[in-house]
């Protein structure tokens, strides 16, 4: 029999044994599927809001110029507006129902009409500084396109916007692609790393070792079998992602390359730790622990280099980064960064590599002593 | 009898003690995660609310100069002045969000009260960022005209009341879930883990034969889980304190240690119910993750649940961690005990009831 031949029974006979090890734990496999769904899922729950306030208007003037103050307001994407009355708005923002009270004085009109200064009272529940801004901010923003619409001679400046994109891509859409990254690495790092360190666990890596079976044939199969059990949780997240949360491809084929690239280098990464940590418990505690800071390091919510510079070098050194631009590009066709389609992903390319050589490196290295 | 249920529930506390301080990865595992968590959350909450914009002043005459330097002091930008074309590449090269332009005609406009637009280029790729600068650029165009005092021709202004005695930072905002999340992930893994080995290594029978009670045998494992969880939130709370993102003051050190300690024992008590329940540590391992990942996210933890629609504000109410959350916020950030009773009394019910489940499944478990 042939070397290759011989090599290609051994990659073959390890991921059909990996892949029948692993649906024997039936809780596990199912909660493997559906964990990577649970982050997309949840990440995204809370951004529904889009950063909108829920804001009570108690309307105390219902004249004209009121009606358009409260119009003003609900086209500032800012608020989730709702008219209460003063004891409602109250009770609403004490109980943490709404986070914001705007009252609209009973002089509104006619102060506005003679000229005359008048004041909003805006009552905030200023539970942090980023949220409480943003009503601050839109405060005044509602006053200034007011008056730009019912007194366009007298206040005179105004932004005029150009837009980079022909339509503005919603919070969730965007965000919804970066999870389904992160969904990827927790998902390709719980398959194949909870694999490799259960044969550490139940020592059936001393008959692996002591077979003549080459290591690298050995971690091939291994990762091939994580990547086919990791392909059901794919299939999943993208189907939520794409037929429930409704954000479809632009760039079909790219998406599902870039996909099973990400999830191949974490595969490989997940093996790696596993075949150096070789205790479950330990590696799960710590693939689960690692996907959410990589979450928020890597660029998820907008392009890195918006942020600050010590974030912008930490996030390029991780291969996250990278597959979040890819991702924006091959769902939205955004471009993150600089480097180009081709540079990114020959950087994604050369982690893969890189990991996939380490991780034979460390089996080759590791003996039944260890 | 007390005597000899304190001698067993010591012994098989400190046997579990033991087992998991013996294994450094474990201990890793769960602290390091969290702990660079929170620094990276510190990080990036420099840049969070204030867009890197380019801004190009065109005008050198007074209006021009007056609406320059209200960007400048507007501090929701970080603003590198620019010419135009230094401006164009900075918005090529993704450095920049927005491009603002204060026309070369401003002041001339401004004064003949002619339509004076602010240009402004935006990056639109998520609404996140478009909407701070559509918000940003009328504030401080607001500001500008409020800076003309009595002849300013807005005369409707903002009387802002806070309902808070303090504002809270982000990243500080942000610390105490974290902190909870510890105690979940911690209280849940450890503590089911502990459990489900005594089956996997067949102990669990040398316990039941020995004339030791089911009570404290749970009692026993209730409390390991309970004395490493407590100490690992109690350890992430004092390194907030070093670095003055979360100080507590006075008693209300106090009130959040009995906060931490009343998460610890609910998430422990759970921990234990699962591993009784399971008996296997792999299963265990990623329902205690499900689990903890459901009740954090579903508590709020990653946003402000005040935010948030009323349907996932009606659900974050059955979660056990809002109260939790709430209690730990109002003594750390506003010195407050407010609803503390209810909040503890959710807990300590939660806890509880966990407790119980412990106990069933164990029977369950010995039945089987």
């Amino acid at each position: 029999m042939s070397r290759i031949s011989y090599n290609l029974r051994v990659i073959w006979a390890c991921m059909k044994k990996d892949i029948k090890v692993s649906l024997t734990d039936r809780i596990f496999v199912i909660l493997g599927v559906f964990l990577p769904v649970n982050f997309l899922i949840l990440f995204s729950l809370f951004v529904l809001s889009g950063g909108q306030a829920p804001t009570a208007v108690v309307m105390n003037d219902t004249g004209p110029y009121a009606q358009q103050f409260y119009h003003s307001m609900a086209g500032a994407h800012s608020f989730i507006l709702q008219k209460a009355t003063a004891s409602e708005a109250s009770r609403l923002i004490q109980a943490g129902r709404i986070v914001a009270v705007v009252t609209i004085p009973a002089d509104f009109e006619t102060r506005i009409q003679n000229k005359q200064p008048v004041k909003v009272d805006v009552d905030i529940n200023n539970l942090n500084t980023d949220f409480t801004n943003d009503i601050r901010r839109a405060v005044p923003l509602s006053i200034t396109s007011f008056y730009a619409k019912a007194f366009p001679n007298v206040v005179t400046i105004v932004p005029h916007e150009t837009d980079q994109y022909t339509q503005d891509t919603g919070y969730i859409p965007y965000l919804t692609v970066s999870i389904l990254v992160i969904a990827l690495v927790v998902g390709g790092l719980l398959q194949s790393g909870t694999s490799a360190a259960r044969e550490w666990e139940n020592a059936t890596m001393k008959e692996v070792l002591l077979s003549p079976a080459s290591r690298w044939a050995v971690v091939t199969g291994k990762m091939l079998g994580a990547l086919v059990m990791s392909l059901a949780s794919v299939i999943v997240v993208l189907a939520v992602l794409i037929f429930i949360i409704g954000v479809h491809p632009l760039h079909w084929g790219a998406m599902i390359g870039f996909t099973l690239l990400t999830l191949a280098i974490f595969i490989a990464l997940g093996t790696l730790l596993g075949t150096l940590i070789k205790q479950r418990q330990a590696f799960t505690g710590l693939a689960f622990g690692v996907a959410i800071p990589l979450f928020f390091v890597s660029g998820a919510f907008g392009p890195i280099s918006f942020n600050v510079p010590i974030l912008q070098v930490i996030a390029q050194i991780t291969p996250v980064y990278y597959a979040i631009v890819l991702q924006q590009y091959a769902f939205h066709g955004f471009t993150l960064n600089t480097y180009g389609l081709a540079a990114n992903t020959l950087i994604l390319f050369g982690f893969a590599i890189g990991l996939i050589l380490l991780s034979a490196l460390v089996l080759r290295r590791s003996t039944v002593a260890n | 009898m007390i005597l000899a249920f304190l001698r067993s529930v010591w012994a098989i506390t400190r046997k579990d003690i033991r087992v998991w301080l013996s294994n450094r990865r474990n201990i890793a595992a769960t602290v390091i995660p969290p702990i660079a968590f929170l620094l990276i959350q510190a990080l990036g909450s420099a840049a969070v609310g204030r867009s890197p914009v380019a801004l190009v002043t065109l005008d050198s005459g007074a209006k021009g100069q007056q609406m320059q330097q209200i960007f400048h002091n507007a501090d929701v930008f970080r603003i590198t002045d620019a010419t135009p074309e230094q401006a164009a590449t900075l918005y090529k090269n993704i450095q920049v969000v927005a491009v603002i332009t204060i026309p070369s005609d401003f002041t001339q406009r401004v004064e003949a009260h002619d339509p004076s637009p602010v240009e402004v280029h935006v990056n639109n790729l998520n609404l996140d960022f478009t909407n701070d600068i559509r918000r940003s650029v009328p504030d401080a165009i607001t500001q500008f005209y409020q800076a003309q005092g009595s002849t300013s021709p807005i005369k409707v202004t903002v009387q802002e009341q806070n309902l808070r005695a303090r504002d809270i930072q982000l990243f500080q905002y942000a610390v105490l879930p974290t902190i909870i999340l510890l105690l979940t992930l911690s209280g849940l893994v450890t503590a089911s883990i502990a459990t489900s080995r005594e089956w996997e290594t067949r102990t669990i029978k040398e316990m039941l034969l020995s004339p030791t009670s089911r009570a404290t045998i749970i009692v026993g494992k209730v409390l390991a889980g309970f004395v490493t969880t407590f100490l690992l939130g109690v350890l992430v709370l004092l390194l907030g304190a070093a670095l003055d993102w979360t100080q507590p003051v006075g008693i209300y050190w106090l009130t959040s240690l009995i906060i931490l300690a009343m998460i610890a024992l609910f998430s422990t008590g759970l921990g234990v119910a699962l591993g009784a329940a399971l008996h296997k540590s792999q299963p265990v391992i990623a329902i205690s993750i499900n689990v903890a990942i459901y009740l954090f996210f579903l508590a709020g933890g990653i946003g402000v649940i005040a935010f948030e629609p009323l349907w996932l504000q009606n659900i974050a109410a059955y979660i056990p961690l809002t109260y939790g959350i709430h209690a730990l916020e109002q003594a750390v950030f506003y010195s407050s005990s407010d609803l503390f009773g209810r909040d503890m009394l959710v807990l300590g019910l939660c806890a509880l009831a966990a407790l119980g489940l412990g106990v069933l499944s164990m029977r369950r478990g010995i039945a089987n």
